[in-house]
């Protein structure tokens, strides 16, 4: 007999059935005390943990699978509130599965209360640090004085002057993009229940020109995110700061704001 | 059922789907399970970047 493991995707209270499209794909979901446990059963040559580090270097593989993973934790959300596992979180045995609702069902009754009725959309703001500069005399006050001293010195001291500026210049970006990233995070967090900051990702990583400045996650309550929504378009058409933009996607399943966490205990 | 992030997730980069789900959610270690350990999303993050820019000079050149 082929000895199988249990996948995980996420813990529902609840749901209306197994829809079919899941049932085709091999899903099946559990109770559990009050809980249903959206699992699949999956073969040891592909998710032993040996095996499964192999597969997690295959970048196809690792794309397939991420992405079958959020769309099947997708599908539920939208029929009830889901608390989604990690990516990969494989029980050896339906006890151990069992053990660990048993022992969690406090901490998943809170996390449920916490998430139900909110969704997690994600914000990310770019600058682009070109056009940035070219707004500096406007934007920044020093920048703007040194300019003047510039214009009324001697080629040579206006030379020296320059270059203190371009040192200047970088100073007062960073410091402008800050504050915005400050007031913009500020603004979307009046509107949400709880937030969360990500690491900022370089630009090999998102392929974009202009520099990640804020990666953030809101759970907004479901009556806030049409308000949560103008919020974002209204700071990405800033006319100030053309420089920068707003980028939002969502709804996320919860998964920045579940706070079971075996690593951190 | 309303449309939600997943529904238009082809539009979605594999990196912000990634960004979410390797190291977010309910976490779990010990005996009981097998899990993917940590891995490092700026590292993944190039090297799908690498291996995207090759799927679209193989693509070009197939097509020229």
């Amino acid at each position: 007999m082929i000895n199988e493991l249990i996948y995980v995707y996420c813990i529902a209270i609840n749901p209306p059935g197994l829809i079919d499209e899941l049932k085709s794909r091999g899903l099946k979901s559990i109770s559990i005390d009050e809980f249903n446990v959206l699992i699949k059963n999956v073969p040891e040559n592909e998710f032993s943990e040996e095996n499964l580090r192999l597969h997690i270097a295959d970048l196809h593989w690792l794309e397939a699978n991420v992405r079958e993973h959020i769309n099947v934790i997708g599908i539920i959300m939208g029929y009830t509130p889901v608390i989604p596992f990690k990516f990969g979180t494989i029980f050896n045995s339906l006890e151990g599965l069992e053990k660990f609702v048993a022992d969690y069902s406090g901490s998943l009754l809170e996390n449920f209360e916490l998430i139900s009725g909110k969704e997690e959309w994600a914000v990310k703001i770019y600058c682009d640090r070109k056009a940035l500069s070219k707004h500096i005399d406007e934007l920044s006050e020093p920048a703007a004085t040194l300019e003047k001293q510039i214009m009324a010195s001697s080629p040579g001291k206006a030379f020296l002057l320059q270059r203190k500026k371009a040192d200047l210049i970088e100073n007062e970006m960073d410091r402008i993009c800050k504050e915005c990233g400050q007031s913009y995070f500020n603004e979307l967090t009046v509107l949400s229940g709880a937030t969360h900051l990500n690491n900022l990702l370089p630009k090999e990583v998102t392929g974009r020109d202009d520099t990640m400045l804020l990666n953030a996650a809101f759970l907004v309550g479901k009556d806030k995110v049409t308000d949560f929504k103008d919020m974002t378009t209204k700071l990405g058409s800033r006319e100030v700061n053309s420089a920068f933009s707003v980028e939002l996607t969502g709804p996320w399943p919860p998964f920045s704001f579940i706070s079971i966490n075996e690593k951190t205990q | 059922m309303n449309e939600n992030v997943i529904d238009r997730s082809r539009d979605i980069t594999i990196l912000e789907v990634l960004d979410r789900v390797l190291n977010k959610g309910v976490i779990l270690t010990g005996d009981i399970v097998i899990s993917v350990a940590d891995v490092d999303l700026v590292y993944l993050g190039v090297k799908l970047m690498l291996s995207s820019v090759e799927t679209m000079e193989q693509l070009k050149s197939g097509k020229h």
